[in-house]
């Protein structure tokens, strides 16, 4: 999967790339608005980060210019800006998603899949690890190909956590993950405990094997070993 | 004390009015009567020379009892020992009017064929004390007259002269620094309104710019942290998937993780609450606020579940609110996040709306700091670790920005936050 991250802060740019190197993407990254414009017209993206403020351009003039190219590359923004006008306007260009700065990696990274899902594979919505197989559209999880009662909450969980495949992911970025737009609200972050917990047991219920493993004081990691 | 500046004036008056008559009556009447006597004193001595002028020379001594008993308040008295002319005060009763009589009398010493005599002549004077009655009587209308006069013309000249004040002051009670209506004051024909008017006019534009200034600076230095912020947290996930941290190494990346989530929280309510006081939320709609309650109740139950707390609802009547619905959704959220934060375990919330209010009302130790302070930026209580300060100050925001009013009232060992909308 190739993806092109257009973000002129270098250090957070970096970070980007080594997360999603680790997870089978190839993900290049331009700082300048020109080198953008060339690279856009040049290669075809399955996914494209674009920050807003650059150097010498503004973010919308690239979505307008994809449009003129009648790309298709699916385009998540990554901006600082949060405000409703620039989030309508970012969609009202051409966008898929909008991302407000400061996210996690692991929440950047499941919104890549789900934008690349989208958009590759129409009608086939169906998540398989091992045995777990996670239908999204009817909301329907099957383990060893019976299906479990979960809740919505849960396959969000279930997805969060096997779209970070062997990534730490911390109490913090799963709490801000299943609280969606009450991010921001939420400072006690114990409710994650509890929904670990029950999917851990579901799973283990339906005779799955333990992928959820707990890291000393920071988080959880969906691993299979 | 406040009076009226309309009551000021007038009492101003009526204190002067009523000095002047204590001071100009009784010495209205001194003078008066001074002058009188003066007058009545020359008429005597006029008396007097006329007669000896005229009849002295004339008159013989056995003509004396005839000339007396022909001559009304003129007499030839038998001579005592009186050496000049003497003017002095003498009463009689007077038979007719039934009451003493008060007369002034010369008495002028005389010689009628060589003899000594004594010549007496006397007037009536007008009685005392009619002429005090009818002094006071004609000063107490004057004084009425006077103050009437004084309490009309004043009123209708201090409402007219002072109407460009009271339009100004009206202005000044609606201005908020909040809603960006500056306020419009119109020209008068008095100088010193149209000074007042613009000395407050600079002045509002002065507070205004700084007031804007400091917002824009809150903004942006909010906006500006977004992306070190960003970087941080990048860093940190990335940090956390090495496979050689030590125990000890994990819980300092751990509650570095807290504190990021706590940064970026505090700094995304700063940048809200500078956002709320610019135009970016006018956009309005109407809305069910029961339902908006609804939608977000599922969160709060969760968490709420986590400290046991039992949450009840009492919809009466449910109220459709005219506001931005992102803003309503934000104070509710707010609310109930802190009926959420600052419970017991196995406390209760109770979230009730009733014709025009919303009342939040939850379990919970006494407030940790001084209630005047409770809507207030970063005032939080000392015992809780949790929460930024800045939650119910965005409610305030909010309610201000909508002009909804918030009480806060803690009964029973219960908080409870009252909107009115």
């Amino acid at each position: 999967m190739k993806i092109l991250l257009i973000e002129d802060e270098k250090d957070l740019a970096k970070s980007i790339q080594d997360y999603l190197k680790t997870n089978d993407f190839v993900c290049e990254w331009v700082t300048d608005f020109s080198l953008a414009l060339e690279k856009i017209a040049l290669y075809d993206y399955d996914c494209i980060l674009l920050d807003l403020m650059l150097p010498r351009g503004n973010g919308f003039d690239i979505l307008s210019h994809l449009k003129k190219l009648n790309k298709s590359d699916g385009v998540i923004i990554i901006s600082a800006k949060q405000n409703l006008e620039t989030r309508l306007e970012g969609f009202n260009l051409g966008a898929d998603d909008y991302l407000v700065k400061p996210f996690h990696l692991s929440e950047l990274l499941v919104r890549i899949q789900a934008l690349i899902r989208r958009k590759k594979f129409d009608g086939n919505n169906i998540i398989t690890f091992n045995e777990i197989q996670i239908d999204l559209l009817s909301k329907v999880v099957k383990v060893h190909g019976i299906s479990i009662d979960v809740t919505k909450k849960e396959i969000d969980l279930l997805l969060f956590l096997i779209g970070n495949n062997k990534k730490v992911l911390s109490k913090e970025a799963i709490a801000e993950h299943l609280s969606g737009d009450m991010a921001d609200m939420i400072d006690n972050h114990d409710f994650v405990y509890a929904h670990i917990k029950n999917i851990k047991k579901k799973l283990k219920n339906a005779e799955s094997k333990s992928y959820i493993k707990t890291v000393y004081g920071l988080g959880y990691k969906w691993e299979d070993e | 004390m406040n009076k009226k500046l309309l009551h000021k004036t007038q009492r101003a008056y009526l204190v002067f009015s009523i000095l002047l008559f204590v001071i100009v009556a009784p010495l209205f009447y001194v003078l008066s009567n001074k002058f009188y006597i003066d007058e009545v004193n020359e008429r005597l001595m006029l008396q007097k020379s006329d007669f000896v002028q005229n009849s002295l020379s004339k008159l013989k001594i056995e003509d004396i009892s005839l000339w007396n008993n022909f001559n009304y308040a003129v007499e030839i008295l038998e001579p005592y020992n009186l050496k000049k002319d003497t003017l002095f005060y003498s009463t009689s009763f007077n038979k007719i009017e039934q009451e003493n009589d008060r007369f002034r009398v010369l008495n002028s010493p005389i010689t009628i064929e060589g003899k000594p005599y004594v010549f007496s002549a006397k007037v009536n004077l007008i009685e005392s004390e009619d002429f005090l009655l009818s002094i006071i009587l004609l000063f107490v209308c004057l004084i009425l007259l006077l103050m009437l006069g004084l309490f009309i013309i004043t009123k209708k000249l201090s409402q007219r002269l002072w109407r460009p004040f009271y339009e100004t002051l009206h202005q000044i009670e609606n201005f908020d620094i909040d809603r960006h209506q500056k306020p419009h004051f119109t020209n008068s024909d008095t100088e010193e309104f149209n000074r007042l008017n613009k000395s407050i006019n600079d002045l509002i534009k002065r507070n205004l710019a700084i007031y804007n200034n400091q917002r824009e600076f809150v903004e942006n230095a909010a906006h500006e942290l977004q992306t070190p912020i960003a970087i941080f947290k990048a860093k940190v996930d990335t940090l956390i998937q090495r496979s050689d941290i030590t125990e000890g190494q994990s819980e300092l990346l751990s509650s570095l993780n807290v504190t990021i989530s706590r940064l970026k929280r505090v700094n995304k309510n700063l940048l809200l609450l500078s956002k709320i006081d610019t135009e970016q939320y006018n956009d309005t709609e109407t809305f069910s606020l029961q339902q908006l309650i609804e939608k977000q109740l599922g969160f709060f139950l969760e968490q709420a579940e986590q400290k046991n707390i039992t949450v009840t609802t009492t919809f009466q009547k449910d109220i459709l609110v005219h506001a931005n619905y992102g803003l309503t959704e934000l104070l509710v959220s707010n609310l109930l996040l802190n009926a959420v934060r600052h419970n017991l375990k196995t406390g209760t919330i109770n979230i009730a709306i009733s014709h025009k209010t919303l009342e939040i009302t939850n379990t919970g130790n006494p407030l940790g700091l001084k209630e005047e302070d409770l809507f207030n930026r970063f005032s939080k209580s000392s015992n809780s670790e949790q929460g930024n300060g800045l939650g119910l100050a965005i409610v305030k925001k909010i309610a201000d920005h909508n002009t909804w009013t918030i009480s806060y009232t803690y009964v029973a060992n219960k908080h409870s936050f009252l909107v009115t909308f």
